[in-house]
């Protein structure tokens, strides 16, 4: 697969790197075994590649993002992992069950919340629960005990017999996640799990992940998302996807660092700025300065913080009368740009 | 959580059987949210009993008959009476009377008339005879007019008087045809429920995705396969048991605790015979519109094949090799013996044991063919 990318210019900058992050990883002392760690993991449709050598770990308790636009293979490895589609060559173990030898041992620990609706529209909340815990072998008290406990946790008691197919989007969505954690999985698979929601329904969803994390902290949960700004409220560790690879992998800060420019900057002022303006601007640290016409200006951040704010001191300093300004910080969007030369949305 | 408090999750057995009542639970609260689709199901073999029932094999009445009397002696006369006689009592036919045999020919011709009886000049005991010439396109007309015409010139000549009546003896009750298709209607009703609750209902959960919260859990394919043939068969036999009990009510056949009882069973086992063809059938399918390109074909095959409207021994060898590995054959069979012939439950047994045998093979095949990567 040649894929032109354009690698940052100095790689020493990037913190972490796959092989890297791996190692580390095992030079810590080794309390529990890996949630999830895959070795080479690789699934070819005919000729085209969905997921190239996919090689990452997961501690438990961890929560781990994979990233990427649609068709990078973050489905793909999501459904490897649960057992749903074999992979071509390489495997993967978690909670240590081999996930082509091992099948049932790594169903029974891990738990899923996929793109598609799996609840049942015909059948009530509670309903769909009790038919899914039954194929988890819990009946009885425990099985009631522990729908409720679900329920609950999800905001859905009130509702929970109510027909599936008359709860809103939200609610469905909070169905799903309480399906996929009734047996109390010690691996979540999350696929997506806002997409298509409104931002308040989004937001409850995260709170709920945050709780769900925090009354089992053992959970490792591993979550696929397009959307950056979920990645950054939910994730430990992120992975970026593309064309079936992990570029990087890091937390969500330490990805944000290794970035060579920082904060996104805009400004219009008056009058029009002076050339030398400009070249103090960037002995500042603005890096890709685009001046309009004149009076608005744009350019990006060198590492460091501040760097907007001062800028616009400086101007005022300068007699320049600030019109407006903009700051905006580096997000994982702009590291997915760095390292495949495209803006998510686009792809 | 409580997880300490909290008792181990089942395996193996335990396991299984919690799977199958997982599937079954969601199978029977489906139907039970939908009652109008089981009620559907039932309605069509219904329906189709009322009106097969009435259309078919009942008796024919007003075949337009044109009687030529070229003869005009007494022997023609009484061959009249005969055909007059027919037409006021039985009602088999409506007769014109003429002496115009081109005429009449050309009203066969134009399907005005269903059959001219000629009576030629001289007719006599002896000959000549009568002449017959009928619209064969339409075979059962024929048939009738042109044996009730032979028995009237039998009658008339006294040929009849002579010969020995043969010993006829009904061995059975007698049964109408509407009757007699109560038990292939059964059967229609088990392959109706069976394809609403198993075929589609596997499909249906591939398409909109339901399938894949089964498959991430931990019981195993034949677990599944069990499940949803079994779930199928349960709702295709309360299908079958109340269009049973609905044909006991509404025909006078004699309800006999014990024949109801193995009549149920013979219900089940076909039901079950069916669910795991069906799912064979669709172990790989993904579409909706696979079904219903099937269903059709599906139903010719099982259905008519099976001797639900005709008798198995009519058939070419081709269609019998199919009857015979036709579980609705057995059970339309079975059911047959023990409504119709009042047989004992024992003498069912081997086509109970085709119909399970014919499930355990289908459900191992699908359970091989069964796919669980999605």
């Amino acid at each position: 697969m040649s894929l032109s990318r354009p690698q940052p210019s100095d790689p020493g900058v990037i913190e972490v790197t796959t092989e890297e992050s791996i190692a580390r990883w095992f030079e810590e002392p080794a309390d529990r075994a890996p949630a999830i760690e895959t070795d080479a993991l690789t699934k070819k449709f005919g000729s085209v590649v969905a997921n190239d050598a996919v090689t990452f770990a997961v501690r438990p308790g961890e929560t781990f993002g994979l990233l990427g636009p649609n068709g990078a293979g973050k489905t793909t490895l999501i459904r490897m992992l649960t057992t749903l589609l074999p992979p071509t060559s390489g495997t993967a173990r978690i909670q240590g069950h081999d996930i082509r030898k091992e099948r049932p041992a790594v169903r029974a620990v891990i738990g899923t919340v996929s793109q598609a609706v799996t609840t049942d529209e015909n059948l009530t909340a509670r309903e769909n629960l009790s038919v899914q815990g039954k194929m988890y072998g819990l009946s009885g008290r425990t099985l009631s005990s522990r729908i409720e406990g679900r329920l609950r946790e999800v905001g859905l008691w009130d509702r929970r017999n109510q027909i599936a197919g008359t709860l809103s989007g939200g609610m469905r969505r909070r169905l799903e996640i309480a399906r996929g954690v009734l047996h109390a999985p010690q691996v979540l698979f999350l696929d997506e799990p806002t997409t298509g929601l409104d931002p308040q329904s989004r937001r409850g969803i995260w709170e709920m992940f945050g709780e769900r994390k925090a009354s089992d902290p053992g959970l490792a949960i591993i979550l696929t998302t397009h959307a950056m700004d979920e990645a950054d409220a939910l994730c430990d560790r992120v992975a970026i996807m593309d064309q079936g690879r992990i570029l990087c992998e890091g937390s969500p800060q330490s990805l944000k660092k290794a970035l060579q420019t920082g904060e996104r900057v805009a400004l219009e002022i008056e009058p029009d700025l002076e050339e030398a303006d400009g070249e103090a601007l960037r002995g500042m640290g603005a890096v890709n300065l685009r001046i309009g016409s004149g009076r608005s200006i744009a350019f990006q951040s060198r590492l460091g913080e501040g760097v907007g704010r001062r800028a616009a001191q400086l101007l005022e300093l300068r007699g320049y009368r600030i019109l407006h300004l903009t700051i905006e910080a580096v997000t994982l969007e702009d590291v997915f740009f760095s390292y495949t030369g495209r803006a998510l949305r686009e792809s | 959580m409580r997880r300490g408090a909290e008792l181990r999750p089942a395996r193996g057995i335990r396991l299984a059987l919690l799977g199958i009542a997982a599937v079954c639970q969601r199978a029977y609260l489906t139907i039970w949210r939908q009652p109008l689709l089981l009620v559907s199901t039932m309605l069509f073999p219904v329906i189709y009993l009322v009106v097969l029932g009435n259309s078919l094999n009942r008796h024919l009445t007003g075949l337009p008959l044109a009687v030529v009397d070229e003869a005009g002696n007494s022997l023609a006369a009484e061959c009249r009476r005969g055909v007059l006689a027919l037409q006021t009592g039985r009602g088999l036919v409506k007769a014109t009377f003429s002496a115009d045999r081109a005429g009449a020919l050309d009203d066969l011709r134009g399907g005005r008339v269903r059959g001219v009886w000629v009576l030629p000049f001289g007719l006599a005991a002896r000959g000549p005879a009568p002449a017959f010439i009928g619209d064969n396109t339409d075979r059962a007309s024929y048939d009738a007019l042109e044996s009730t015409l032979a028995e009237i010139w039998a009658d008339v000549t006294g040929a009849r008087r002579q010969a020995a009546p043969a010993a006829r003896l009904e061995a059975f009750p007698y049964v109408d045809y509407l009757t007699y298709l109560g038990p292939a209607i059964v059967c229609l009703a088990i392959f109706m429920g069976s394809m609403v609750s198993g075929g589609l209902q596997v499909i249906e959960d591939r398409m909109f995705g339901y399938h894949e919260g089964y498959l991430v859990t931990p019981i195993s394919t034949g677990t599944l396969v069990t499940g949803h043939i079994l779930a199928g068969a349960v709702v295709a036999s309360v299908a079958g048991v109340l269009v049973l009990l609905l044909i006991l009510m509404i025909t006078p056949l004699p309800f006999q605790a014990e024949a109801v009882a193995a009549s149920i069973l013979t219900v089940f086992l076909t039901s079950l015979a069916i669910a795991s063809l069906w799912f064979l059938l669709f172990a790989r399918a993904r579409r909706a519109s696979v079904l219903r390109g099937m269903f059709g074909i599906i139903n010719v095959l099982l259905f008519f094949p099976s001797g639900a409207l005709y008798p198995v021994e009519s058939y070419p060898r081709w269609l019998r090799a199919l009857s015979d590995v036709n579980p609705l054959t057995y059970g339309l069979r079975a059911l047959r013996d023990l409504l119709l012939r009042g047989a004992r439950p024992e003498s069912c047994l081997p086509e109970w044991i085709f119909l399970l045998t014919f499930a355990l093979v289908c459900g191992v095949m699908t359970q091989v063919l069964f796919r669980r990567e999605v």
